[in-house]
């Protein structure tokens, strides 16, 4: 699954600066595995305590994977799905 | 006053906590042991206790949707009323009503959830006081936010005209939940509405609990001996956000630094100090007040849920069985009664 | 599952984020159209209902207002006589009641007392419903108190489908709308959705009449009429009805006033039996109109009929109450297995 061309979706770049906690849930995913998305387009909201955060797409490409689902929790620097690049 | 104090700000605190349980990582409002939305008041204790320690039994208060404090000062049974907040059968509504709606005709309190709600019926218990020839006082409580409410503005003037015994207690906390004051008013202070209804309008800064009992020791004096209505209101400081769940992402960081610096309980400490009083003296009324607030929520936390069932009584004292009754099944209070 | 070309696969979008969408795209192509309310501009909406606008639009057109409902209502009222387009946010429908004379007697009756001569296009949005122990003066839905009185369209969506499709009629309209969203569909992380109120969602606008039942589940047997979070309560109940051999159609509403009578009375005409829920009131509301509705017109087919609604009692605060008196799966499954035995 985790083939070099395929690159992570993660939250550590959106993690609000002033929040301790290093868990998160997701609360909402906005594409499915095969969409097309583009670079910067929300694929997903996390909400970390009270804060709720939308994650963007690092690149173009096809939503290959989504290896975190909604409700579930996750740490800071796991990946929350994979996107091929266009 | 400093009891009170201390054991309202300590219990909002614990409630914070037993909140919070079951809300990590994510907040999510229907988990843990305390249902429903939750309004705590730390920062605000000085408004509550410096006005209700003139207050009798009988005197009426209500408040808002953030009214613990309040209820701490006017004598409002803690472990019913904690219970209550958990949804528990001997709660004082027997889990009906929730931490938004508490009532304790013992003391004559009552809260709401809707801005500015409380102030008709002060007026009205205002009135109660004055067509029963009785030299009682209702305080109603409300935010800064809640002064350009017509049922507050209405209040004021049917308060004023009428010559009635009430006490509107403003607490500015300088935010109603996202919006701050200066955007939805044009006065700086709430107090300057009285002007226009020809009663005294009074402002109390900095949280200060002794100058709030000065003031309202006026104005409850004025009230009580037939003089007529007062607004006061006292600058607070909300310390725990609108409710618990708020992000709070509107609000500057230095004004939850400068809120959490304004702090009426140390600002009493010193003053007590100053007075000779000494720090063993005031931990003798922290702990017992801690402690009353613990066993309090460890009370209510051993007290059964309501049944379903219970969700059908009560929406009638007298249940409506065809005709009217002769007999009414409750208890009215008596004229003169509310002791 | 088969492989769909990447494009093909819409966007899904929360309820919240597809009513913004509609509303966002309203005020870029008209200037008339604005957004007041409490707490919709810094904050975005407690439920998330103006996420993102204040961003776009700034504070003229996304205007947080002081706590006056009466006066902030009304001027919303005065300004879509004046032919703007506000939409107007009461927090929780609850407080409808501190505003009800500018609703009630300004809002709903001026194109009436005017002869049809001054139009009110506003609308009137609002959180209804309960479900996380907010009590009585914060979980009412009150559908039938707006949809009683005539003048007001009554819009409640169930899936972000609707929800932007009906938005933007709701601000297209020339008549007032009261659009009621239920905040346990918002899809707001700390309120979080049953599935099935997240949908896939087309970019381009796109308008769902009023008036236009959805009959969301086809089946045989039994007609299930409702609206809002109950749309996917009767759904989880009918899967389990299935299992059983019990074949439910369910009708979501999506606007009361105007009601598609002709969607609910072509049900009845195949499946005779019929189950109308409502997380409202039960008396002199919307399961009483429904089913004199049908009564009416197709009485010699209506084999038998249930009506799930909140008894008539104020919403209670404890858990083991509220889940008493607001209809769950099991209330509309045993009711539908009434109408069937």
């Amino acid at each position: 699954m985790t083939e070099p061309d395929r690159i992570a979706i993660e939250a550590a770049d959106v993690w609000p600066e002033d929040v301790e906690e290093t868990e998160a849930v997701v609360v909402n995913w906005f594409a499915r595995e095969g969409r097309r998305v583009e670079a910067g387009e929300p694929v997903c909201e996390i909400q970390i305590e009270k804060v709720s955060v939308d994650v963007p797409a690092p690149v173009a490409g096809e939503l290959v994977a989504i290896e975190c689902d909604e409700e579930e929790a996750f740490t800071r620097d796991d990946a929350l799905g994979r996107i091929e690049p266009a | 006053m400093f009891e009170d104090m201390v054991t309202a700000r300590y219990y909002e605190e614990r409630l914070q906590e037993e909140y919070l349980e079951g809300k990590q990582p994510a907040f999510d409002i229907s988990a843990g042991p305390i249902p429903g939305e939750l309004h705590l008041a730390a920062g605000q204790e000085a408004a509550a206790v410096g006005v209700c320690q003139h207050l009798r039994d009988d005197d009426a208060v209500t408040a808002p949707h953030r009214p613990h404090h309040v209820a701490i000062a006017k004598g409002v049974d803690l472990n019913r009323m904690t219970a209550e907040i958990f949804g528990r059968k001997p709660g004082l509504s027997g889990g009906k009503g929730g931490h938004m709606h508490l009532y304790d005709p013992d003391v004559n309190f009552a809260c709401s959830g809707i801005i500015a709600e409380g102030c008709p019926p002060a007026v009205g218990a205002g009135l109660a006081a004055k067509k029963r020839n009785e030299d009682g006082v209702a305080a109603a409580y409300l935010g800064e936010g809640a002064i350009s409410q017509g049922a507050f503005l209405e209040s004021l003037n049917l308060a004023a005209v009428q010559k009635l015994p009430v006490v509107f207690v403003v607490e500015d906390n300088d935010w109603a939940i996202s919006m701050p004051k200066e955007r939805v008013s044009d006065v700086e202070d709430g107090s300057q509405r009285a002007g226009g209804f020809d009663m005294p309008g009074v402002r109390v800064d900095y949280d200060d609990a002794t100058a709030v009992y000065d003031a309202a020791e006026e104005a409850i004096g004025r009230a009580r001996a037939g003089n007529g209505p007062t607004l006061l209101e006292v600058q607070v400081h909300r310390r725990m956000g609108h409710f618990m769940g708020d992000p709070e992402t509107y609000r500057p960081d230095e004004d939850k630094e400068a809120a959490q610096g304004r702090d009426s309980i140390e600002r009493l400490a010193e003053e007590l100090r100053a007075a000779g009083v000494d720090d063993g003296d005031l931990d003798e009324i922290r702990e017992p007040a801690r402690d009353r607030v613990d066993e309090a929520i460890a009370w209510a936390k051993e007290q059964p849920e309501p049944d379903p069932e219970d969700a059908y009584e009560d929406v009638f004292v007298n249940p409506p069985s065809g005709a009217t009754t002769d007999e009414p099944t409750h208890e009215l209070a008596e004229p003169g009664g509310g002791d | 599952m088969a492989q769909q070309e990447p494009q093909a696969i819409e966007r899904d979008l929360t309820m919240s984020r597809a009513m913004v969408e509609a509303i966002g795209h309203e005020m870029r192509e008209n200037d008339e159209v604005f957004y007041m309310g409490e707490d919709v501009a810094d904050y975005g909406g407690i439920f998330d209902s103006t996420e993102g606008l204040l961003e776009e639009f700034g504070r003229d057109r996304v205007m947080d207002v002081p706590i006056s409902e009466t006066a902030y209502l009304g001027a919303a009222v005065g300004a879509a006589q004046r032919g703007m387009r506000p939409i107007a946010e009461l927090m929780f429908v609850d407080f409808f009641g501190v505003a009800m004379d500018q609703i009630y007697n300004v809002m709903a009756k001026t194109a009436y007392m005017s002869g049809g001569s001054v139009a009110v296009p506003m609308v009137l949005t609002a959180a209804v419903g309960g479900t996380y122990n907010d009590a009585a003066q914060h979980s009412q839905t009150l559908y039938g108190t707006f949809a009683h009185l005539p003048g007001m369209k009554v819009v409640v969506p169930s899936t972000a489908y609707d929800a932007k499709g009906l938005m933007h009629n709701a601000i297209r309209d020339d008549d007032p709308v009261v659009y009621l969203f239920h905040k346990r569909l918002m899809g707001i992380g700390w309120m979080p959705a049953p599935d099935g109120p997240k949908t896939a969602v087309p970019e381009e606008p796109y308008v769902i009449p009023f008036g236009s039942a959805d009959v969301k589940r086809e089946g045989a047997d039994v007609t299930v009429v409702t609206l809002g979070l109950h749309v996917h309560r009767a759904f989880e109940a009918a899967e389990t009805l299935a299992e059983d051999g019990i074949d439910v159609e369910v009708i979501d509403l999506r606007s009361l006033v105007p009601l598609d009578t002709e969607t609910i009375l072509e049900s009845i005409g195949k499946t005779g039996r019929l189950v109308v829920v409502d997380e409202d009131y039960l008396s002199f509301g919307v399961t009483g109109e429904i089913v004199a509705t049908v009564a009416e017109e197709r009485l010699a087919e209506l084999e038998a009929v249930e009506r799930v609604a909140v008894p008539d009692v104020p919403i209670p605060y404890a858990r083991p109450m509220e889940d008493e008196v607001v209809p769950n799966v099991d209330d509309i499954e045993a009711a539908v297995r009434s109408v069937c035995s």
